[in-house]
């Protein structure tokens, strides 16, 4: 792809070249110029590698601590392996299941939830005329900005009243809150790219409004609502302060429960939690994905059959 | 007519429909922030309590320990904004520039978009606190010769732990930001300036990066507030003092007495007129690009 770009670039730079020495001294930068831009990309090249290893080994020292029974200092390597960490985890420790199957459903719910109501804000942002629109948009990007710590001992006398404390509903309304802006972020994007055209000519052809949502907004709006609602369902799952103040201990999620571990002696332990929790996050934005390879496809038939 | 009507006016409501979940789920973001700062000034109706007092934060400001915790608070955040922006320009820049497929972007932006902070801290403390990879490899090359003789992030008044876990999330945050604009810009304008005879370098900082201006100012703000009032990360590897605003805020918040709440949400509302600051560039931000907007149509 890189050679393609030089290649049309060699041929757009052809300049009207009347005298001999202002030619070669053209081509002489040319060549400089290329040589530049090849360096370019392989700065760019090596960043992207070192990045790489960034993200990759603490995630793979991760994965050895929690299969480790013993790494003393200094070894490099691991001496033993075992699986007490997650047998521990899983087993002794009263069960993570069913603290793992409510950190699940808290996050699918908030994910729905944020996801459709983003939906709506976005289709609002993006083709209608309302009082008070740009203050509307200044007013989603709030959670954003002002920490959730503050909101968070704020609403809690709220939520106490309204006897949302201490439930599940409470933190998945909490959650879906502090994900919004990231939702209509992206949806908005989605939905400016998707435009209006498609849909009116779906209505003009005599579609209710329902077949038209269903048969061409939808489909036209998956990446973007797949994207979206991967990424709520990151954010709930990764709550630790709010879904403590608003759960008050009696909603338990992975987050808070693995969170005094992280940094206590049982190295093993702590990274048994951190390879659950990342397989769990991984988990779901793999099927995310996979729903949106076989549905977009399938959209893309549709559109040219 | 009737009919068409009708439509006209269900057409004109539309919008408002459209926007009413959101606008309860920010009213509720509001209230709570707004109640939290009440109780700052010493309003707490559901204790009967309904004077406005500025004690609580005329004593929060004079506690020796509050100075110096917000200097360290902003200390880790505009160190984490700034070093974050320009890691997300770099790579942003980089995927740009190699035009990315999907799994480069996978491995570099999504994982870690997805890895949660809390995670983070546990991936520094295994590579850098005292019996780490990291001093594990410095003994193997002989360049320190114990165990611990390498300084530790947990609890280091320096927080460059704290730094390094928002630079592992935020770098690729900011990426994930800017780069569908950038490597829209670059293609369309970019590669004008390139035929035109400036160097790619030249391009990039004089056309590409000016245009990309608004998507990396909102960005860098939004990890600005972020790192200013974000619980964990401080709480798991900042020091015993000072500590970081949030985490102060919250201790005062535990107290048994409720009275001492208002200390707590002093702090709180500290915190709120800061990132309230933060909020009005972006919404300045948002202002021009809608000028800009306009001035497009």
């Amino acid at each position: 792809m890189i050679e393609d770009k030089q290649g049309g670039e060699a041929n757009t730079s052809t300049q009207p070249q009347g005298r001999e020495a202002q030619g070669r001294s053209h081509a002489d930068s040319r060549q400089i110029r290329k040589a530049r831009r090849r360096n370019h990309a392989w700065v760019s090249r090596v960043f992207l590698i070192v990045h790489l290893i960034c993200v990759l080994l603490p995630l793979g020292v991760i994965v050895a601590w929690s299969f480790t029974a013993s790494w003393p200092w200094p070894d490099l390597l691991p001496q033993q392996l075992s699986s007490r960490g997650l047998v521990e985890l899983f087993l002794s420790r009263q069960g993570l299941g069913p603290v793992l199957a409510q950190s699940i459903a808290i996050a699918l719910a908030s994910a729905l939830l944020a996801t459709i109501i983003a939906a709506c804000a976005a289709r609002a942002l993006a083709f209608h005329d309302f009082f008070g629109k740009e203050l509307f948009r200044f007013a989603t990007v709030l959670p954003f900005l002002i920490p959730s710590t503050v909101f968070a001992m704020g609403i809690q006398v709220l939520f106490i009243r309204a006897g949302l404390a201490n439930t599940a509903v409470g933190v998945v309304i909490a959650h879906t809150i502090v994900a919004l802006p990231y939702a209509i972020a992206i949806m908005s994007e989605v939905t400016v790219a998707a435009g209006q055209r498609l849909e009116q000519q779906a209505r003009v052809l005599g579609a209710s409004s329902l077949r038209t949502c269903l048969h061409v907004q939808i489909p036209q709006l998956l990446p973007g609502i797949l994207s979206a609602a991967s990424m709520v369902y990151i954010i709930s799952f990764s709550q630790y302060f709010l879904t403590l103040l608003i759960g008050g201990g009696a909603v338990k999620t992975l987050a808070t429960v693995m969170f005094p571990f992280l940094t206590s002696g049982d190295r093993t332990i702590a990274s048994a939690y951190g390879l659950v929790f990342l397989l769990s996050t991984l988990m779901v934005f793999f099927l995310f994905e996979m729903l949106l390879k076989r549905f977009a496809s399938r959209e893309v038939s549709y559109f040219e059959g | 007519m009737k009919p068409l009507k009708a439509r006209r006016i269900r057409q004109r409501i539309t919008p408002y429909l459209l926007v009413t979940p959101t606008i309860i789920l920010v009213g509720v973001f509001v209230y709570g922030v707004v109640n939290g700062v009440l109780q700052g000034f010493g309003i707490m109706p559901f204790l009967g309590r309904t004077e406005l007092t500025l004690d609580y934060y005329i004593e929060a400001l004079n506690r020796n320990d509050f100075l110096a915790s917000l200097n360290y608070s902003l200390y880790l955040s505009l160190t984490s904004a700034v070093l974050a922006l320009i890691g997300g320009i770099a790579l942003s820049a980089a995927l740009t520039r190699v035009r990315a497929s999907r799994t480069i972007q996978l491995f570099n932006i999504q994982i870690p978009l997805m890895t949660a902070h809390t995670i983070v801290a546990l991936f520094l403390v295994s590579l850098f606190s005292g019996s780490g990879l990291f001093p594990r490899l410095l003994y193997w090359l002989g360049m320190i010769d114990d165990v611990g003789a390498f300084p530790s992030i947990i609890g280091g008044a320096s927080g460059w732990g704290i730094i390094l876990v928002y630079l592992w999330k935020e770098i690729p945050f900011i990426a994930f930001y800017t780069a569908t604009i950038m490597m829209h810009v670059s293609s369309r304008y970019g590669e004008a300036a390139n035929t035109l005879g400036a160097s790619s370098l030249r391009s990039f900082f004089s056309v590409t990066l000016p245009l990309c201006r608004g998507a990396l100012t909102k960005a860098s703000l939004i990890v600005f507030a972020f790192a200013f009032g974000s619980y964990e990360i401080p709480f798991l590897l900042g020091p015993t003092l000072p500590k970081a605003l949030p985490v102060l805020a919250y201790l005062e918040f535990q107290n048994p007495d409720i009275l001492n709440r208002s200390y707590a949400m002093a702090i709180n509302g500290i915190m709120a007129l800061i990132c309230c600051i933060a909020a009005l560039a972006y919404f300045l931000v948002l202002q021009r690009e809608r000028k800009e907007r306009k001035s497009d149509d």
